[in-house]
Protein backbone atom coordinates (compact mmCIF):
# COMPACT_ATOMS: atom_id res chain seq x y z
CA UNK A 1 0.00 0.00 0.00
CA UNK A 2 1.25 3.49 -0.83
CA UNK A 3 2.50 5.39 2.21
CA UNK A 4 0.97 8.76 2.96
CA UNK A 5 3.62 11.44 3.02
CA UNK A 6 4.15 15.11 3.73
CA UNK A 7 2.23 16.41 0.71
CA UNK A 8 -0.95 14.70 1.92
CA UNK A 9 -0.40 16.11 5.43
CA UNK A 10 0.02 19.67 4.12
CA UNK A 11 -3.04 19.25 1.95
CA UNK A 12 -5.02 18.08 4.97
CA UNK A 13 -3.84 21.10 7.01
CA UNK A 14 -4.85 23.41 4.16
CA UNK A 15 -8.30 21.83 3.90
CA UNK A 16 -8.83 22.17 7.66
CA UNK A 17 -7.61 25.79 7.52
CA UNK A 18 -10.09 26.59 4.75
CA UNK A 19 -13.05 24.61 5.99
CA UNK A 20 -12.90 25.29 9.73
CA UNK A 21 -14.10 28.95 9.58
CA UNK A 22 -16.90 28.03 7.18
CA UNK A 23 -17.92 25.10 9.36
CA UNK A 24 -17.79 27.29 12.46
CA UNK A 25 -19.95 29.97 10.83
CA UNK A 26 -22.46 27.39 9.61
CA UNK A 27 -22.64 25.79 13.07
CA UNK A 28 -23.10 29.20 14.68
CA UNK A 29 -25.99 29.94 12.31
CA UNK A 30 -27.78 26.82 13.59
CA UNK A 31 -26.76 26.95 17.27
CA UNK A 32 -28.95 28.00 20.19
CA UNK A 33 -26.01 29.20 22.25
CA UNK A 34 -22.27 28.81 21.71
CA UNK A 35 -20.28 30.88 24.17
CA UNK A 36 -18.36 28.86 26.72
CA UNK A 37 -18.46 25.37 25.20
CA UNK A 38 -16.37 23.61 22.56
CA UNK A 39 -19.43 22.67 20.54
CA UNK A 40 -22.81 24.48 20.40
CA UNK A 41 -25.13 23.85 23.33
CA UNK A 42 -28.06 23.11 21.01
CA UNK A 43 -29.19 23.22 17.39
CA UNK A 44 -31.99 25.47 16.12
CA UNK A 45 -33.49 26.77 12.90
CA UNK A 46 -34.62 29.92 14.67
CA UNK A 47 -32.09 32.28 13.03
CA UNK A 48 -32.66 30.91 9.59
CA UNK A 49 -36.44 31.19 10.05
CA UNK A 50 -36.04 34.76 11.28
CA UNK A 51 -33.94 35.62 8.26
CA UNK A 52 -36.48 34.36 5.76
CA UNK A 53 -39.31 36.12 7.59
CA UNK A 54 -37.42 39.39 7.73
CA UNK A 55 -38.65 41.56 4.86
CA UNK A 56 -35.52 43.68 5.09
CA UNK A 57 -33.36 40.65 4.28
CA UNK A 58 -35.60 39.52 1.44
CA UNK A 59 -35.65 43.04 0.00
CA UNK A 60 -31.87 43.29 0.36
CA UNK A 61 -31.50 39.92 -1.35
CA UNK A 62 -33.79 41.10 -4.15
CA UNK A 63 -31.80 44.32 -4.54
CA UNK A 64 -28.52 42.38 -4.73
CA UNK A 65 -29.94 40.08 -7.39
CA UNK A 66 -31.40 43.04 -9.30
CA UNK A 67 -28.21 45.08 -9.16
CA UNK A 68 -25.82 42.23 -9.97
CA UNK A 69 -28.12 40.69 -12.57
CA UNK A 70 -28.82 44.09 -14.11
CA UNK A 71 -25.12 44.86 -14.46
CA UNK A 72 -24.45 41.46 -16.04
CA UNK A 73 -27.41 41.90 -18.40
CA UNK A 74 -26.18 45.35 -19.45
CA UNK A 75 -22.67 44.00 -19.98
CA UNK A 76 -24.04 41.25 -22.22
CA UNK A 77 -26.12 43.75 -24.12
CA UNK A 78 -23.31 46.21 -24.83
CA UNK A 79 -19.92 44.66 -24.09
CA UNK A 80 -20.31 41.14 -25.51
CA UNK A 81 -21.38 42.25 -29.01
CA UNK A 82 -18.47 44.71 -29.04
CA UNK A 83 -16.04 41.95 -28.07
CA UNK A 84 -17.51 39.68 -30.76
CA UNK A 85 -16.93 42.32 -33.42
CA UNK A 86 -13.44 43.19 -32.20
CA UNK A 87 -12.22 39.59 -31.81
CA UNK A 88 -13.75 38.36 -35.06
CA UNK A 89 -13.28 41.28 -37.42
CA UNK A 90 -10.88 43.84 -35.88
CA UNK A 91 -8.39 41.86 -33.78
CA UNK A 92 -5.87 44.70 -34.02
CA UNK A 93 -8.11 46.72 -31.64
CA UNK A 94 -7.95 44.02 -28.96
CA UNK A 95 -5.00 45.77 -27.35
CA UNK A 96 -7.30 48.67 -26.38
CA UNK A 97 -9.77 46.32 -24.70
CA UNK A 98 -6.87 44.66 -22.89
CA UNK A 99 -5.70 48.07 -21.68
CA UNK A 100 -9.21 48.79 -20.37
CA UNK A 101 -9.19 45.43 -18.58
CA UNK A 102 -5.94 46.30 -16.82
CA UNK A 103 -7.33 49.72 -15.82
CA UNK A 104 -10.22 48.03 -14.05
CA UNK A 105 -7.77 46.24 -11.79
CA UNK A 106 -5.73 49.40 -11.29
CA UNK A 107 -8.39 51.31 -9.27
CA UNK A 108 -8.85 50.25 -5.62
CA UNK A 109 -12.50 50.28 -4.46
CA UNK A 110 -12.11 53.24 -2.09
CA UNK A 111 -10.50 55.48 -4.72
CA UNK A 112 -13.12 54.43 -7.25
CA UNK A 113 -15.92 55.25 -4.79
CA UNK A 114 -14.54 58.72 -4.03
CA UNK A 115 -14.00 59.32 -7.73
CA UNK A 116 -17.55 58.32 -8.60
CA UNK A 117 -19.02 60.57 -5.89
CA UNK A 118 -16.94 63.57 -7.00
CA UNK A 119 -17.67 63.01 -10.67
CA UNK A 120 -21.38 62.20 -10.57
CA UNK A 121 -22.95 63.34 -7.28
CA UNK A 122 -23.45 66.94 -8.43
CA UNK A 123 -24.93 65.94 -11.80
CA UNK A 124 -28.17 64.77 -10.25
CA UNK A 125 -27.75 61.22 -11.56
CA UNK A 126 -29.07 58.75 -8.95
CA UNK A 127 -25.96 57.19 -7.48
CA UNK A 128 -27.38 53.70 -7.78
CA UNK A 129 -27.22 54.09 -11.58
CA UNK A 130 -23.65 55.27 -11.22
CA UNK A 131 -22.94 52.10 -9.25
CA UNK A 132 -24.68 50.04 -11.93
CA UNK A 133 -22.47 51.64 -14.60
CA UNK A 134 -19.37 51.06 -12.48
CA UNK A 135 -20.37 47.41 -12.01
CA UNK A 136 -20.74 46.93 -15.77
CA UNK A 137 -17.19 48.21 -16.21
CA UNK A 138 -16.00 46.26 -13.15
CA UNK A 139 -16.92 42.92 -14.67
CA UNK A 140 -15.32 43.77 -18.02
CA UNK A 141 -12.26 41.54 -17.33
CA UNK A 142 -14.41 38.46 -16.69
CA UNK A 143 -16.77 39.11 -19.58
CA UNK A 144 -13.89 39.90 -21.94
CA UNK A 145 -11.81 36.87 -21.00
CA UNK A 146 -14.80 34.54 -21.06
CA UNK A 147 -16.05 35.76 -24.42
CA UNK A 148 -12.64 35.95 -26.08
CA UNK A 149 -11.56 32.52 -24.86
CA UNK A 150 -14.83 30.95 -25.98
CA UNK A 151 -14.49 32.50 -29.43
CA UNK A 152 -10.86 31.42 -29.74
CA UNK A 153 -11.47 27.91 -28.46
CA UNK A 154 -14.02 27.19 -31.13
CA UNK A 155 -12.02 29.02 -33.83
CA UNK A 156 -15.02 31.30 -34.29
CA UNK A 157 -13.94 33.07 -37.46
CA UNK A 158 -13.43 29.78 -39.26
CA UNK A 159 -16.79 28.46 -38.05
CA UNK A 160 -18.47 31.54 -39.50
CA UNK A 161 -16.57 31.12 -42.77
CA UNK A 162 -17.52 27.43 -42.94
CA UNK A 163 -21.18 28.17 -42.25
CA UNK A 164 -21.32 30.91 -44.88
CA UNK A 165 -19.68 28.68 -47.49
CA UNK A 166 -22.39 26.13 -46.77
CA UNK A 167 -25.02 28.68 -47.68
CA UNK A 168 -25.79 30.36 -44.34
CA UNK A 169 -26.29 34.11 -44.11
CA UNK A 170 -24.21 36.01 -41.53
CA UNK A 171 -27.19 36.06 -39.15
CA UNK A 172 -27.84 32.34 -39.61
CA UNK A 173 -24.15 31.59 -39.06
CA UNK A 174 -24.22 33.61 -35.84
CA UNK A 175 -27.48 32.20 -34.48
CA UNK A 176 -27.24 28.58 -35.60
CA UNK A 177 -23.51 27.97 -35.30
CA UNK A 178 -21.55 30.50 -33.29
CA UNK A 179 -23.83 31.34 -30.36
CA UNK A 180 -24.72 27.71 -29.58
CA UNK A 181 -21.02 26.85 -29.76
CA UNK A 182 -19.89 29.58 -27.37
CA UNK A 183 -22.90 29.98 -25.06
CA UNK A 184 -21.57 27.70 -22.29
CA UNK A 185 -18.47 29.90 -22.07
CA UNK A 186 -20.58 33.07 -22.06
CA UNK A 187 -22.88 31.60 -19.40
CA UNK A 188 -19.93 30.76 -17.19
CA UNK A 189 -18.62 34.33 -17.59
CA UNK A 190 -22.07 35.65 -16.65
CA UNK A 191 -22.33 33.49 -13.54
CA UNK A 192 -18.80 34.37 -12.47
CA UNK A 193 -19.50 38.08 -12.91
CA UNK A 194 -22.81 37.78 -11.05
CA UNK A 195 -21.22 36.01 -8.09
CA UNK A 196 -18.45 38.62 -7.88
CA UNK A 197 -20.92 41.52 -7.95
CA UNK A 198 -23.22 39.79 -5.48
CA UNK A 199 -20.42 39.80 -2.93
CA UNK A 200 -19.32 43.40 -3.62
CA UNK A 201 -19.42 45.63 -0.53
CA UNK A 202 -16.90 48.48 -0.68
CA UNK A 203 -18.36 50.46 -3.57
CA UNK A 204 -22.04 50.08 -2.71
CA UNK A 205 -21.44 50.88 0.95
CA UNK A 206 -19.35 53.98 0.31
CA UNK A 207 -21.37 55.42 -2.56
CA UNK A 208 -24.97 54.52 -1.68
CA UNK A 209 -24.89 52.94 1.80
CA UNK A 210 -28.26 52.31 3.48
CA UNK A 211 -30.19 54.08 0.74
CA UNK A 212 -29.98 50.88 -1.31
CA UNK A 213 -29.43 48.09 1.16
CA UNK A 214 -27.93 44.98 -0.45
CA UNK A 215 -27.21 41.65 1.22
CA UNK A 216 -23.68 42.75 2.06
CA UNK A 217 -24.86 45.95 3.78
CA UNK A 218 -27.58 43.99 5.60
CA UNK A 219 -24.88 41.58 6.74
CA UNK A 220 -22.69 44.40 8.06
CA UNK A 221 -25.60 45.79 10.07
CA UNK A 222 -26.46 42.40 11.53
CA UNK A 223 -22.86 41.89 12.60
CA UNK A 224 -23.44 44.59 15.20
CA UNK A 225 -26.76 43.23 16.44
CA UNK A 226 -26.75 39.41 16.18
CA UNK A 227 -23.87 37.12 15.34
CA UNK A 228 -26.30 34.21 14.79
CA UNK A 229 -28.30 36.07 12.14
CA UNK A 230 -25.13 37.38 10.52
CA UNK A 231 -23.90 33.79 10.33
CA UNK A 232 -27.23 32.74 8.84
CA UNK A 233 -26.79 35.42 6.13
CA UNK A 234 -23.30 34.11 5.41
CA UNK A 235 -24.65 30.56 5.13
CA UNK A 236 -27.34 31.63 2.66
CA UNK A 237 -24.71 33.53 0.68
CA UNK A 238 -22.36 30.53 0.68
CA UNK A 239 -25.13 28.17 -0.44
CA UNK A 240 -25.98 30.50 -3.32
CA UNK A 241 -22.32 30.78 -4.33
CA UNK A 242 -21.87 27.02 -4.05
CA UNK A 243 -24.83 26.47 -6.34
CA UNK A 244 -23.42 28.95 -8.87
CA UNK A 245 -20.00 27.30 -8.63
CA UNK A 246 -21.55 23.87 -9.17
CA UNK A 247 -23.34 25.12 -12.27
CA UNK A 248 -20.12 26.74 -13.56
CA UNK A 249 -18.17 23.53 -12.88
CA UNK A 250 -20.81 21.40 -14.56
CA UNK A 251 -20.87 23.62 -17.63
CA UNK A 252 -17.10 23.84 -17.90
CA UNK A 253 -16.85 20.06 -17.65
CA UNK A 254 -19.58 19.56 -20.23
CA UNK A 255 -17.94 21.92 -22.68
CA UNK A 256 -14.81 19.73 -23.01
CA UNK A 257 -13.27 20.88 -26.27
CA UNK A 258 -16.12 23.24 -27.12
CA UNK A 259 -15.50 26.42 -25.18
CA UNK A 260 -13.82 27.16 -21.91
CA UNK A 261 -13.43 30.27 -19.89
CA UNK B 1 -11.78 24.12 -71.64
CA UNK B 2 -11.06 26.15 -68.48
CA UNK B 3 -13.54 25.66 -65.67
CA UNK B 4 -11.81 27.79 -63.06
CA UNK B 5 -10.02 30.83 -64.42
CA UNK B 6 -7.89 33.19 -62.37
CA UNK B 7 -6.62 36.28 -64.15
CA UNK B 8 -4.16 38.98 -63.06
CA UNK B 9 -4.88 38.20 -59.41
CA UNK B 10 -3.10 40.46 -56.97
CA UNK B 11 -3.34 40.82 -53.22
CA UNK B 12 -1.51 43.32 -51.09
CA UNK B 13 -1.64 44.17 -47.39
CA UNK B 14 -0.33 47.72 -47.11
CA UNK B 15 3.13 47.69 -48.62
CA UNK B 16 3.44 43.92 -48.56
CA UNK B 17 2.49 41.98 -51.68
CA UNK B 18 1.07 38.54 -50.98
CA UNK B 19 0.08 37.62 -54.53
CA UNK B 20 1.45 39.17 -57.68
CA UNK B 21 -0.20 38.77 -61.05
CA UNK B 22 -1.46 35.20 -60.75
CA UNK B 23 -2.86 33.49 -63.84
CA UNK B 24 -4.31 30.02 -63.49
CA UNK B 25 -6.63 27.82 -65.50
CA UNK B 26 -8.12 24.63 -64.14
CA UNK B 27 -10.17 22.14 -66.11
CA UNK B 28 -13.50 20.66 -64.98
CA UNK B 29 -13.03 17.56 -62.79
CA UNK B 30 -9.31 18.19 -62.34
CA UNK B 31 -7.52 17.64 -59.04
CA UNK B 32 -5.08 20.50 -58.81
CA UNK B 33 -2.59 21.26 -56.06
CA UNK B 34 -1.10 24.58 -55.05
CA UNK B 35 2.25 23.58 -53.62
CA UNK B 36 4.68 25.86 -51.89
CA UNK B 37 6.35 26.83 -48.62
CA UNK B 38 4.49 28.60 -45.82
CA UNK B 39 3.66 32.21 -46.62
CA UNK B 40 3.88 31.85 -50.40
CA UNK B 41 0.25 32.93 -50.85
CA UNK B 42 -1.38 29.61 -51.71
CA UNK B 43 -4.04 29.77 -48.97
CA UNK B 44 -4.79 33.36 -49.93
CA UNK B 45 -5.71 32.18 -53.43
CA UNK B 46 -8.17 29.68 -51.92
CA UNK B 47 -9.70 32.33 -49.66
CA UNK B 48 -10.10 34.69 -52.61
CA UNK B 49 -11.81 31.94 -54.66
CA UNK B 50 -14.10 31.25 -51.69
CA UNK B 51 -14.88 34.95 -51.25
CA UNK B 52 -13.47 35.02 -47.72
CA UNK B 53 -10.76 37.50 -48.70
CA UNK B 54 -11.05 40.29 -51.25
CA UNK B 55 -8.51 40.50 -54.04
CA UNK B 56 -6.70 43.80 -54.56
CA UNK B 57 -6.96 43.31 -58.32
CA UNK B 58 -7.81 40.61 -60.84
CA UNK B 59 -10.70 38.23 -61.24
CA UNK B 60 -11.81 34.69 -60.54
CA UNK B 61 -14.44 32.93 -62.58
CA UNK B 62 -15.97 29.48 -62.28
CA UNK B 63 -17.84 27.90 -65.16
CA UNK B 64 -17.76 31.23 -66.98
CA UNK B 65 -19.29 33.17 -64.07
CA UNK B 66 -17.28 36.10 -62.69
CA UNK B 67 -17.28 35.77 -58.87
CA UNK B 68 -16.22 39.32 -58.03
CA UNK B 69 -19.60 40.55 -56.76
CA UNK B 70 -20.93 37.24 -55.51
CA UNK B 71 -21.13 36.48 -51.78
CA UNK B 72 -19.38 33.40 -50.38
CA UNK B 73 -22.65 31.60 -49.73
CA UNK B 74 -23.72 31.96 -53.37
CA UNK B 75 -20.45 30.96 -55.02
CA UNK B 76 -21.14 27.20 -55.03
CA UNK B 77 -17.69 26.65 -53.64
CA UNK B 78 -16.97 24.22 -50.78
CA UNK B 79 -14.03 24.40 -48.46
CA UNK B 80 -12.32 22.01 -46.07
CA UNK B 81 -10.17 23.73 -43.47
CA UNK B 82 -6.96 22.57 -41.84
CA UNK B 83 -8.57 22.72 -38.39
CA UNK B 84 -11.74 21.02 -39.73
CA UNK B 85 -14.06 23.87 -38.57
CA UNK B 86 -16.73 21.38 -37.56
CA UNK B 87 -19.63 22.86 -35.62
CA UNK B 88 -18.98 21.65 -32.05
CA UNK B 89 -22.59 21.95 -30.95
CA UNK B 90 -23.82 19.61 -33.70
CA UNK B 91 -23.51 15.86 -34.19
CA UNK B 92 -21.79 14.38 -37.23
CA UNK B 93 -25.16 13.99 -38.93
CA UNK B 94 -26.20 17.58 -38.15
CA UNK B 95 -22.87 18.91 -39.39
CA UNK B 96 -23.21 17.08 -42.69
CA UNK B 97 -26.87 18.07 -43.05
CA UNK B 98 -26.21 21.78 -42.36
CA UNK B 99 -25.59 22.84 -45.96
CA UNK B 100 -28.71 21.06 -47.22
CA UNK B 101 -30.81 22.61 -44.44
CA UNK B 102 -29.58 26.04 -45.52
CA UNK B 103 -30.87 25.17 -48.99
CA UNK B 104 -34.24 24.39 -47.34
CA UNK B 105 -34.25 20.91 -48.82
CA UNK B 106 -36.96 18.40 -47.91
CA UNK B 107 -36.01 16.70 -44.56
CA UNK B 108 -36.57 13.20 -45.98
CA UNK B 109 -34.24 13.95 -48.88
CA UNK B 110 -31.69 15.45 -46.45
CA UNK B 111 -31.82 12.27 -44.36
CA UNK B 112 -31.19 10.12 -47.43
CA UNK B 113 -28.37 12.25 -48.80
CA UNK B 114 -26.64 12.49 -45.41
CA UNK B 115 -26.82 8.70 -45.02
CA UNK B 116 -25.34 8.21 -48.50
CA UNK B 117 -22.58 10.75 -47.92
CA UNK B 118 -21.62 9.27 -44.55
CA UNK B 119 -21.34 5.91 -46.29
CA UNK B 120 -18.99 7.44 -48.89
CA UNK B 121 -16.67 8.68 -46.13
CA UNK B 122 -17.17 5.47 -44.08
CA UNK B 123 -18.67 7.17 -41.04
CA UNK B 124 -22.17 5.70 -40.99
CA UNK B 125 -21.67 4.40 -37.45
CA UNK B 126 -20.64 7.82 -36.14
CA UNK B 127 -23.65 9.90 -37.15
CA UNK B 128 -24.70 10.58 -33.55
CA UNK B 129 -21.20 11.41 -32.30
CA UNK B 130 -20.05 14.96 -31.60
CA UNK B 131 -16.89 16.19 -33.36
CA UNK B 132 -14.86 16.22 -30.16
CA UNK B 133 -15.56 12.49 -29.75
CA UNK B 134 -13.88 11.66 -33.08
CA UNK B 135 -10.24 11.18 -34.06
CA UNK B 136 -8.52 13.76 -36.27
CA UNK B 137 -8.91 11.57 -39.36
CA UNK B 138 -12.60 11.01 -38.69
CA UNK B 139 -13.17 14.73 -38.11
CA UNK B 140 -11.52 15.51 -41.41
CA UNK B 141 -13.77 12.99 -43.18
CA UNK B 142 -16.82 14.67 -41.62
CA UNK B 143 -15.54 18.02 -42.87
CA UNK B 144 -15.11 16.50 -46.33
CA UNK B 145 -18.62 15.00 -46.29
CA UNK B 146 -20.11 18.30 -45.12
CA UNK B 147 -18.42 20.20 -47.94
CA UNK B 148 -19.22 17.60 -50.63
CA UNK B 149 -22.88 17.04 -49.84
CA UNK B 150 -23.91 20.45 -51.21
CA UNK B 151 -22.35 19.44 -54.57
CA UNK B 152 -20.07 22.47 -54.92
CA UNK B 153 -18.72 23.29 -58.34
CA UNK B 154 -15.24 23.47 -56.86
CA UNK B 155 -13.98 22.03 -53.58
CA UNK B 156 -11.13 23.89 -51.92
CA UNK B 157 -8.91 21.96 -49.52
CA UNK B 158 -6.75 24.15 -47.30
CA UNK B 159 -4.00 21.84 -45.97
CA UNK B 160 -6.70 19.42 -44.79
CA UNK B 161 -4.32 16.62 -43.87
CA UNK B 162 -1.40 18.47 -42.36
CA UNK B 163 -2.54 18.01 -38.75
CA UNK B 164 -2.77 14.22 -39.09
CA UNK B 165 -0.09 11.61 -38.51
CA UNK B 166 1.71 10.10 -41.51
CA UNK B 167 -0.21 6.82 -41.70
CA UNK B 168 -3.68 8.39 -41.55
CA UNK B 169 -2.56 11.12 -43.93
CA UNK B 170 -1.56 8.57 -46.57
CA UNK B 171 -4.85 6.72 -46.14
CA UNK B 172 -6.84 9.94 -46.46
CA UNK B 173 -4.84 11.00 -49.52
CA UNK B 174 -5.99 7.80 -51.22
CA UNK B 175 -9.57 8.36 -49.97
CA UNK B 176 -9.54 11.94 -51.22
CA UNK B 177 -8.39 10.91 -54.68
CA UNK B 178 -10.90 8.04 -54.83
CA UNK B 179 -13.81 10.30 -53.81
CA UNK B 180 -12.73 12.96 -56.30
CA UNK B 181 -12.59 10.40 -59.10
CA UNK B 182 -15.94 8.91 -58.08
CA UNK B 183 -17.77 12.25 -57.88
CA UNK B 184 -15.84 13.93 -60.72
CA UNK B 185 -15.63 17.14 -58.73
CA UNK B 186 -13.02 19.85 -59.36
CA UNK B 187 -10.72 20.06 -56.36
CA UNK B 188 -7.99 22.53 -55.46
CA UNK B 189 -5.68 21.36 -52.71
CA UNK B 190 -3.24 23.58 -50.84
CA UNK B 191 -0.27 21.85 -49.29
CA UNK B 192 3.40 22.33 -48.54
CA UNK B 193 3.98 18.57 -48.69
CA UNK B 194 5.42 17.70 -52.11
CA UNK B 195 4.84 13.96 -51.64
CA UNK B 196 1.16 14.63 -50.96
CA UNK B 197 0.95 16.84 -54.03
CA UNK B 198 2.58 14.16 -56.19
CA UNK B 199 0.31 11.45 -54.80
CA UNK B 200 -3.08 13.03 -55.47
CA UNK B 201 -2.80 15.65 -58.21
CA UNK B 202 -3.55 15.77 -61.90
CA UNK B 203 -1.66 19.03 -62.03
CA UNK B 204 0.59 20.91 -59.62
CA UNK B 205 1.11 24.65 -59.42
CA UNK B 206 4.32 25.28 -57.50
CA UNK B 207 4.24 28.68 -55.81
CA UNK B 208 6.98 30.88 -54.42
CA UNK B 209 6.82 34.37 -52.91
CA UNK B 210 3.35 35.17 -54.17
CA UNK B 211 3.93 33.97 -57.73
CA UNK B 212 3.71 30.78 -59.77
CA UNK B 213 7.12 29.11 -60.02
CA UNK B 214 6.03 26.26 -62.30
CA UNK B 215 2.95 24.39 -63.42
CA UNK B 216 2.75 20.84 -64.74
CA UNK B 217 1.80 17.25 -64.10
CA UNK B 218 3.51 15.58 -61.14
CA UNK B 219 5.84 13.77 -63.56
CA UNK B 220 6.73 16.99 -65.40
CA UNK B 221 7.35 18.84 -62.16
CA UNK B 222 9.52 16.06 -60.80
CA UNK B 223 11.51 15.22 -63.90
CA UNK B 224 11.79 18.68 -65.39
CA UNK B 225 12.00 21.31 -62.66
CA UNK B 226 11.99 24.65 -64.43
CA UNK B 227 14.07 26.63 -61.98
CA UNK B 228 16.28 26.40 -58.94
CA UNK B 229 13.43 26.98 -56.48
CA UNK B 230 11.36 24.07 -57.85
CA UNK B 231 14.40 21.80 -58.01
CA UNK B 232 15.20 22.54 -54.37
CA UNK B 233 11.58 22.28 -53.24
CA UNK B 234 10.73 19.04 -55.06
CA UNK B 235 12.56 15.94 -53.89
CA UNK B 236 16.21 16.11 -53.00
CA UNK B 237 17.65 17.45 -56.22
CA UNK B 238 21.37 18.20 -56.36
CA UNK B 239 21.61 21.76 -57.62
CA UNK B 240 24.95 23.01 -59.01
CA UNK B 241 26.24 26.19 -60.56
CA UNK B 242 27.82 25.74 -64.02
CA UNK B 243 31.29 26.25 -62.56
CA UNK B 244 30.73 23.70 -59.78
CA UNK B 245 29.41 21.03 -62.15
CA UNK B 246 32.10 21.62 -64.78
CA UNK B 247 34.73 21.22 -62.08
CA UNK B 248 33.14 17.98 -60.88
CA UNK B 249 32.82 16.32 -64.29
CA UNK B 250 36.05 17.83 -65.62
CA UNK B 251 34.62 19.08 -68.91
CA UNK B 252 32.60 22.05 -70.22
CA UNK B 253 28.81 21.84 -70.40
CA UNK B 254 26.89 22.83 -73.54
CA UNK B 255 24.57 25.89 -73.64
CA UNK B 256 24.64 29.02 -71.53
CA UNK B 257 22.56 28.04 -68.51
CA UNK B 258 24.09 28.94 -65.15
CA UNK B 259 22.33 26.42 -62.88
CA UNK B 260 21.85 22.68 -63.25
CA UNK B 261 19.95 20.04 -61.31
CA UNK B 262 20.49 16.29 -61.08
CA UNK B 263 18.01 13.89 -59.49
CA UNK B 264 19.68 11.90 -56.69
CA UNK B 265 18.60 8.57 -58.22
CA UNK B 266 20.15 9.55 -61.58
CA UNK B 267 23.65 9.40 -60.12
CA UNK B 268 24.93 5.81 -60.22
CA UNK B 269 28.05 4.01 -59.16
CA UNK B 270 27.86 1.26 -61.80
CA UNK B 271 30.03 1.99 -64.82
CA UNK B 272 28.06 3.72 -67.52
CA UNK B 273 29.85 4.29 -70.86
CA UNK B 274 29.58 7.82 -72.24
CA UNK B 275 28.31 9.27 -68.95
CA UNK B 276 29.89 12.10 -67.01
CA UNK B 277 32.24 10.71 -64.40
CA UNK B 278 32.91 12.06 -60.89
CA UNK B 279 35.29 10.75 -58.24
CA UNK B 280 33.81 11.24 -54.76
CA UNK B 281 34.21 10.11 -51.16
CA UNK B 282 31.26 8.37 -49.47
CA UNK B 283 30.17 10.17 -46.31
CA UNK B 284 26.95 9.56 -44.37
CA UNK B 285 24.15 7.22 -45.36
CA UNK B 286 20.59 7.72 -44.21
CA UNK B 287 17.62 5.44 -44.60
CA UNK B 288 14.33 7.05 -45.52
CA UNK B 289 11.61 4.44 -45.94
CA UNK B 290 12.55 2.20 -48.84
CA UNK B 291 15.24 4.60 -50.04
CA UNK B 292 18.83 4.93 -48.85
CA UNK B 293 20.35 8.35 -49.33
CA UNK B 294 24.14 8.63 -49.30
CA UNK B 295 26.07 11.88 -49.24
CA UNK B 296 29.27 12.04 -51.31
CA UNK B 297 31.95 14.67 -51.24
CA UNK B 298 33.97 15.73 -54.28
CA UNK B 299 36.37 18.54 -53.45
CA UNK B 300 34.41 21.10 -51.47
CA UNK B 301 31.07 20.18 -53.00
CA UNK B 302 28.72 17.52 -51.65
CA UNK B 303 25.91 15.74 -53.48
CA UNK B 304 23.59 12.91 -52.59
CA UNK B 305 22.55 9.78 -54.39
CA UNK B 306 19.50 7.65 -53.67
CA UNK B 307 19.09 3.92 -54.13
CA UNK B 308 16.18 1.61 -53.49
CA UNK B 309 16.81 -0.22 -50.26
CA UNK B 310 16.61 -3.77 -51.65
CA UNK B 311 18.93 -3.06 -54.58
CA UNK B 312 21.25 -0.75 -52.69
CA UNK B 313 25.01 -1.02 -52.91
CA UNK B 314 26.65 -0.60 -49.51
CA UNK B 315 29.15 2.27 -49.50
CA UNK B 316 32.09 2.19 -47.16
CA UNK B 317 32.41 5.49 -45.37
CA UNK B 318 35.55 7.39 -46.41
CA UNK B 319 36.18 5.26 -49.50
CA UNK B 320 36.47 6.84 -52.95
CA UNK B 321 33.91 5.79 -55.58
CA UNK B 322 33.41 6.56 -59.25
CA UNK B 323 29.98 8.11 -59.80
CA UNK B 324 28.29 8.37 -63.23
CA UNK B 325 25.65 10.76 -64.56
CA UNK B 326 24.24 10.55 -68.05
CA UNK B 327 24.17 13.87 -69.89
CA UNK B 328 20.40 13.77 -70.39
CA UNK B 329 19.95 13.53 -66.61
CA UNK B 330 21.62 16.91 -66.17
CA UNK B 331 18.72 19.37 -66.18
CA UNK B 332 19.46 22.95 -67.12
CA UNK B 333 17.53 25.41 -64.92
CA UNK B 334 16.26 28.84 -65.85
Amino acid sequence: MKKRGLPELFFLILVIYLILPVLGTALYAFSTKWNNTILPEGITLEWMAFLFQDMKFLEAFGRSVLLSGGAVALAFLFIVPAIFVIVLYFPKYEKWVQAAVVLVYAFPGVILAVGLIRAYAHLGVPMIFTILGAYVIGILPYIYQGTRNSLRNVNARQLLDAAELLGASKTQALLKVLLPAVYPGLFVAALLSFSILFGEFVLINLVVGSRFETVQIYLMKKLNSSGHIASAVVVVYLVLMSLLTAVIYGLTKRMKGVAHT
Amino acid sequence: MSYVMIENLRKTYGASTVLSDIHMTIGKGEFVTLLGPSGCGKSTILRIIAGLTDATAGSVSIDGKDLRNIESKNREVGMVFQSYALFPNMTVKENVAFGLEMKKMDPIEIEKQVRDMLAVVRLSDKEKAYPQELSGGQQQRVALARALIVRPKVLLLDEPLSALDAQIRKKLQADLRAIQTELGITMILVTHDQEEAMAVSDKIWVMNQGGIAQCGTPTEIYTKPGNEFVANFIGHYNVFSRQELEQLIGQPLPGDHVKFAIRPEAIRTEECPGAYQVKAVAKDSMMSGNVIRTVFQAGERTFSIEQLHQQARVFEQGKVYECYVESNDVIALK
